[in-house]
């Protein structure tokens, strides 16, 4: 590596300034190589813009409940089905008390010639208009009397690509949520974890002595804990709420994070610049802006990218089990626990949103092997 | 018997490439050598030159990302290519090495016993309880004290001398024809490299093995070799007697590399001169172990009531092994760490002055340290690192105020300005001592404390270092505290010496008084290991 | 040795101590009680149960009379299943636990180790890459994501094994749950060997020991993988400890009588006792586990017998 540089540097001549690369751009033009990597990072993209724009774009609400599309499978064709429409029909006319006759579907409208032995309410048009599957019921053809006409309304279409759950709702509406949920809770936790746990690294590794060793026994205690059980404790006893839950998540998961940051803290407190800067007579506040904090944060960002998933597991995990986010916003976890329970008979519902999850966990491991290559190349 | 001028180890066309992000690498370039029963050679060159890939070819030891070409005949019998399983047959057996690293060279699993037992057992035919008086009989021949205890002892309970002893003690094992040691000193201290060197001359002597000598020391070459290749870029470029080579070299590598030894003396100080930094009876004692909840520490006293006088222009070399404590008396004097004693800097006592006491007299007192990969901040620009000092001491500079001061800089340590945008990673070692050197001087200091300047540099780059440092000390009137194991260097920077072991001074005195009659014991061992390198092998 | 283990076991008691003490206090803490989520009792039975349980006294004497109980191994009455003590429904469901969790163990040590040795062996070739996938899909899919899947599979689909159920621990209502807590184990130790073993084949020692042509069984076995294990064995502690003790994923999804769902079970009902005689367990566990990996890695690796 350094060879490379050297050739330049030793054969250029005298002029004007040579930019050089700094590490971070070699990192970058490293990272930009691995093609793993970066098909991870357009994914997360995707997804990230997904669960941001989707919601708006797909035509059902998350919540919005569907009573008579309870558990319908994935499919690309429209609902209801022709052979669902007739029946309905007939039943909301004998439901408006007149006498129907032939239901003929054309396109996306529905018609039957009706007739009754009092003149026709225009009202009854309300139990077409009842029915989930109609809009727009209309009497046209309205005979002389009053008493016969055509029935006409239109059929609902609504399309479920992902199929629905078992309260009858778009399970890709539901899906984008949960991305949402899962990918806001994983940044945040871990940027919480982040905060936290370098600062406390950071501090502990920066004074040493008494400090470090006060600070680091507590750490080991804490290590010593079962410490998702508190997480759950916290959950169960304080409420279920997002920001509990990224709140616990972030303070479960400093513990490495302080660990790392002090380690190398210790070891850049250590490098010879540090002590050249202290003898150039450079401030605690100087050497830690220009020397300590730029050359940790190498470690720690990879070590963040390794913690997002972990966060968004331990989310997933919690609701999962029940802990998580509240009906009815929902969760991947939350999803894949009420596929679970309905597999036998609507497996789409456990499979959707667990190929979900997994995709979003790959694409953030690849992404943060990738970043960890680049920013380490030491393993070549 | 075979014709005893017949080679039984001849290298021809040999070449090694490896496999890099950076496209494929051309370590050795078609290298051609022979061995001859019984003699010794040295592979000659400087760090890159690949004098040690070729080595590793041939014992089929290259990384997984090398590969080797040409042809290595050992008696007949060709190595480049040959299976494992053939290979096994001659390594560990007819032809052993020995390695740079001696602290990582043995499995620190194992007692070193089983580890010189097992070339015994896999090509001696020996079982394990036969090899066992053979390992005694070998740990005595390589001069380990108590070989019967230290049989069952870890390598880490051992020093670095002692490894590398158990190491020839291993290569020895089934009387091998060839030798093959790898820098087998570098990491040792100059006392104990001596001690391997005369032990390898005296079992090459007695055993009548060949020995192949890779090291880039040419005190080493003169003394131990009969005949010498000096490698450069992968290939020979020069090769012949030791004699030969020494007295009429040919080749301008090799010329340069001879001249590189850094010559000629210091321009003494004016006399009279006034005294710049004092040291009286200091100490420094570190804390070992201990702290929260572990009891005692314990108390370890690297700098023992150590006093000295640094007068204006004067360079004070302070000579030591690793450990002696010479580190730390120059941070400790310019006050970078804790100590006991008074210090004096001009008329002013600082020996109990805080950070901030210390921090406008900081641009007048400057550190060089060693690792040129370590003393710059991989993620700051060359001249940022440089001027980083301006940014404390003159804060009123403005950028280009200090980009032009960082140019005059450069410039003065002999390096191209246009490559202040440059990060250090992107220079070569002796590149980013200069710039740790110009952000010594960009603050016009008057004493700079050297701390092993040139110890991680190539020989022919030590000399460009020394003389930079010399010029730079005439035209601005420094003084230097220059610390150093290597006395050759010592030698050609310093005005008086100072020889320290253990945290206390054994000897002092002008630099020729030292070199030519040392008085002390110590002094005398470590000049013998050092200086003594005029003697040719062949001419005793 | 034996001086160590006494020390280091006497070193736990504080820490046993500490976490007993933190989670007393957090339960009591929160909201609600034991008593809150059923239909209203009558008052006079109320304030029985409440003496019976002590909960009329100050926290500090419970927490005291609780300790006193500890220290004679009474975890005292279950709140949520009344007829049993917390020590009954612990030895009827920690032995399921620990035999699911010591075969996940055994089973993810033989094949995790093979693989990563394997891999690193072979590295570059298509071994080392089917090995690296397969180690980060077990790695990255969730055990919860798992579970439901073999189930689903193997047994809805096409019913060749029980969907769940433990039924006395027979091998065929064991397969599904073992392979569920294994596969990401033999994906994590699958990594840590594999990364280990090139360390260490890279290593000068396991270069002296190719230089002196010993031979390649003696360089990988003796030289090499003993030297890669070490991570493995440190990775184990913690890894025991947590699936001997039961997964809540896998028990809840298998329907399994183990300690797995105790925790979560007794902290949504208020089960104090349930609840701390968990962590006390687990607590246990983790810090028995972290000795027993201390002493093997003290015994595999010279330089840190340091007593």
């Amino acid at each position: 590596m350094a060879r490379a540089g050297d050739t330049i540097a030793e054969t250029l001549t005298p002029g004007e300034a040579v930019v050089g690369r700094s590490l971070w751009q070699d990192a970058w033009r490293r990272l930009k190589r691995n093609r793993a990597a970066v098909a991870s990072a357009i994914l997360l993209l995707f997804l990230a813009l997904a669960a941001i724009i989707g919601p708006v774009v797909v035509p059902h609400s998350y919540d919005r409940v569907y009573p008579q599309y309870v558990r319908t499978p994935a499919s690309l064709e429209a609902y209801p089905q022709a052979e669902a429409i007739v029946p309905e029909f007939e039943s909301v006319l004998s439901r408006a008390r007149v006498t129907a006759g032939e239901v003929t579907v054309t396109g996306s409208s529905v018609s039957a010639p009706i007739s009754s032995e009092e003149p026709l309410d225009p009202r009854i048009v309300r139990y077409v208009d009842r029915s989930d599957l109609f809009e727009s019921g209309r009497i046209e053809d309205l005979s002389a009397d009053g008493k016969s006409g055509t029935m006409a309304a239109d059929v609902i279409r609504v399309r479920f690509l992902f199929g629905t759950d078992g309260n009858g709702r778009d399970l890709l509406a539901r899906i984008l949520v949960g991305i949402r949920i899962s990918l806001a809770i994983g940044f945040l936790a871990s940027a919480m974890a982040l905060l936290v746990g370098v600062t406390y690294g950071a501090v502990a590794g920066y004074f040493g002595g008494r400090v470090d060793d006060v600070m680091m026994r507590v750490v080991d205690i804490l290590y010593s804990l079962p410490f998702i059980f508190f997480v759950i404790l916290l959950v169960v006893f304080f409420g279920r709420n997002f920001i509990l839950i990224f709140i616990a998540i972030g303070f479960t998961e400093w513990l490495d994070m302080a660990r790392i940051v002090r380690g190398q803290t210790l070891t850049i407190k250590r490098q010879e610049y540090v002590q050249a800067a202290e003898a150039l007579g450079v401030g605690s506040i100087g050497i830690l802006k220009r020397h300590v904090v730029p050359n940790t944060l190498g470690p720690v960002v990879v070590y963040v990218t390794l913690l997002v998933p972990k966060a968004i597991l331990l989310e997933s995990l919690l609701s999962f089990l029940g802990l998580g986010v509240q009906e009815p916003l929902t969760s991947l976890g939350l999803l894949i626990s009420e596929g679970a329970a309905n597999m036998r008979g609507a497996a789409w519902m456990l499979i959707y949103p667990a190929v979900t999850l997994t995709l979003i966990l790959f694409a953030l491991n690849f992404l943060g092997d990738g970043l960890r290559d680049a920013l380490d190349p030491k393993d070549r | 018997m075979p014709d005893a001028d017949q080679p039984i180890l001849a290298v021809r066309g040999l070449h090694v490439e490896f496999d890099t992000n950076d496209g494929v690498v051309h370590a050795v370039k078609g290298v051609d050598l022979d061995v001859r029963r019984g003699e010794t050679i040295a592979v000659v060159g400087e760090s890159g030159s690949g004098k040690s890939q070729a080595m590793m070819a041939m014992m089929s030891l290259l990384a997984a990302n090398g590969r080797a070409r040409g042809s290595a005949r050992y008696r007949e019998k060709e190595l480049i290519g040959l299976s494992e399983r053939q290979l096994n047959r001659v390594r560990g057996k007819k032809i052993t090495m020995i390695f740079q690293e001696p602290m990582t060279s043995l499995d620190p699993l194992y007692r070193i016993g089983r580890q010189i037992a097992e070339p015994l057992i896999h090509h001696g035919g020996y079982s394990r309880a036969r090899a066992r008086p053979r390992v005694l009989e070998l740990l005595k021949l390589v001069g380990i004290p108590e070989p019967e205890r230290r049989m069952r002892s870890y390598p880490h309970e051992l020093s670095g001398g002692q490894r590398q002893r158990v190491m020839i003690a291993m290569a020895l094992a089934n009387d091998p024809d060839i030798l093959i040691a790898d820098e087998p000193t570098t990491a040792l201290d100059v006392t104990i490299q001596a001690q391997i060197l005369a032990l390898l001359a005296d079992l090459q002597r007695r055993l009548n093995m060949a020995v192949v000598f890779i090291t880039h020391d040419l005190g080493i070459v003169r003394r131990f070799a009969d005949r010498v290749y000096v490698m450069r870029s992968g290939e020979v470029v020069e090769q012949g007697s030791t004699e030969a080579v020494f007295d009429r070299p040919q080749h301008p590598y090799t010329k340069l590399l001879l001249a590189a030894e850094p010559a000629g003396r210091k321009a003494p100080p004016a006399p009279g001169a006034p005294i710049l930094l004092e040291g009286d009876n200091v100490e420094v004692t570190f804390r070992i172990g201990g702290g929260f909840l572990q009891g005692e520490p314990m108390l370890l006293r690297a700098v023992d009531r150590i006093s000295l006088t640094l007068r204006e222009g004067q360079t004070i070399g302070i000579v030591g092994e690793s450990g002696s404590g010479k580190s730390t008396l120059g941070r400790a004097l310019l006050r970078l760490l804790p100590s006991e004693g008074a210090i004096r800097f001009g008329a002013r006592d600082i020996s109990k002055a805080d950070r901030e006491d210390m921090r406008p007299l900081r641009r007048e007192m400057q550190v060089v340290f060693q690792d040129p990969f370590g003393s710059l901040s991989p993620r700051m620009t060359v001249g940022q690192v440089i001027t980083e000092g301006l940014l404390v001491h003159e804060p009123s500079l403005s950028r280009r105020d200090r980009d032009r001061r960082a140019v005059e800089a450069l410039r003065e340590v002999g390096l191209d300005p246009s490559m202040r945008n440059r990060y250090p990673h992107e220079f070569s070692g002796g590149q980013r001592q200069r710039i740790a050197i110009a952000r010594a001087i960009i603050l016009k200091p008057r004493v700079v404390v050297l701390d092993e300047p040139t110890s991680a540099l190539d020989r022919s780059v030590q000399k460009q270092i020394v003389e930079l440092l010399r010029d730079l000390q005439a035209e601005h009137d420094l003084s230097y505290l220059f610390i150093s194991h290597d006395l050759a260097v010592v030698r050609a920077m310093s005005d008086y010496i100072i020889v320290m072991k253990q945290g206390k001074i054994v000897e002092e005195g002008p630099t020729d008084a030292i070199f030519d009659h040392p008085r002390e014991a110590y002094t005398q061992t470590l000049m013998a290991a050092a200086i003594d390198s005029t003697r040719f092998r062949s001419s005793p | 040795m034996f001086g160590y283990v006494i020390r280091r076991l006497a070193g736990a008691i504080p820490t046993i101590f500490i976490i007993v003490t933190l989670a007393f206090f957090m339960i009591r803490l929160a909201p609600g009680g034991p008593f809150d989520l059923e239909r209203p009792i009558d008052p006079l039975i109320m304030e029985n149960l409440n003496r019976a349980y002590h909960f009329d006294k100050p926290l500090w004497q419970q927490y005291f009379i609780y300790l006193g109980n500890l220290l004679q191994g009474d975890l005292g009455p279950s709140f949520t299943r009344r007829d049993f003590t917390v020590v009954d429904l612990f030895s009827t469901g920690l032995p399921v636990s620990i035999r699911l969790g010591a075969t996940a163990i055994i089973i993810a040590l033989v094949f995790g180790t093979s693989l990563g040795a394997l891999a690193a062996l072979r590295q570059n070739s298509w071994v080392d890459y089917a090995v690296v996938g397969t180690a980060t899909f077990g790695i990255t899919i969730p055990t919860f994501v798992v579970a439901p899947l073999l189930s689903l599979v193997f047994g809805v689909m096409l019913g060749w094994l029980p969907a769940g159920g433990w039924d006395g621990g027979r091998v065929a209502n064991m397969v599904l749950p073992v392979t569920t807590l294994a596969l990401p184990q033999i994906a994590a130790i699958a990594r840590l060997t594999r990364g280990a073993t090139i360390e260490a084949l890279r290593s000068n020692h396991v270069r002296t020991a190719r230089a002196y042509g010993l031979p390649p069984f003696v360089v990988v076995v003796v030289h090499t993988l003993r030297a890669a294990v070490l991570p493995v064995v440190s990775y184990l502690g913690p890894t025991a400890a947590a699936l001997l003790t039961g997964s809540v994923v896998v028990e809840t999804i298998f329907g399994i009588p183990g300690i797995g769902r105790y925790f979560v079970q007794g902290a949504l009902g208020r089960d104090y006792t349930m609840v701390m005689g968990t962590v006390v367990v687990i607590a246990i566990f983790v810090l028995l586990f972290n000795l027993i990996v201390d002493i093997l890695y003290a015994w595999l690796d010279p330089r840190v017998r340091y007593d």
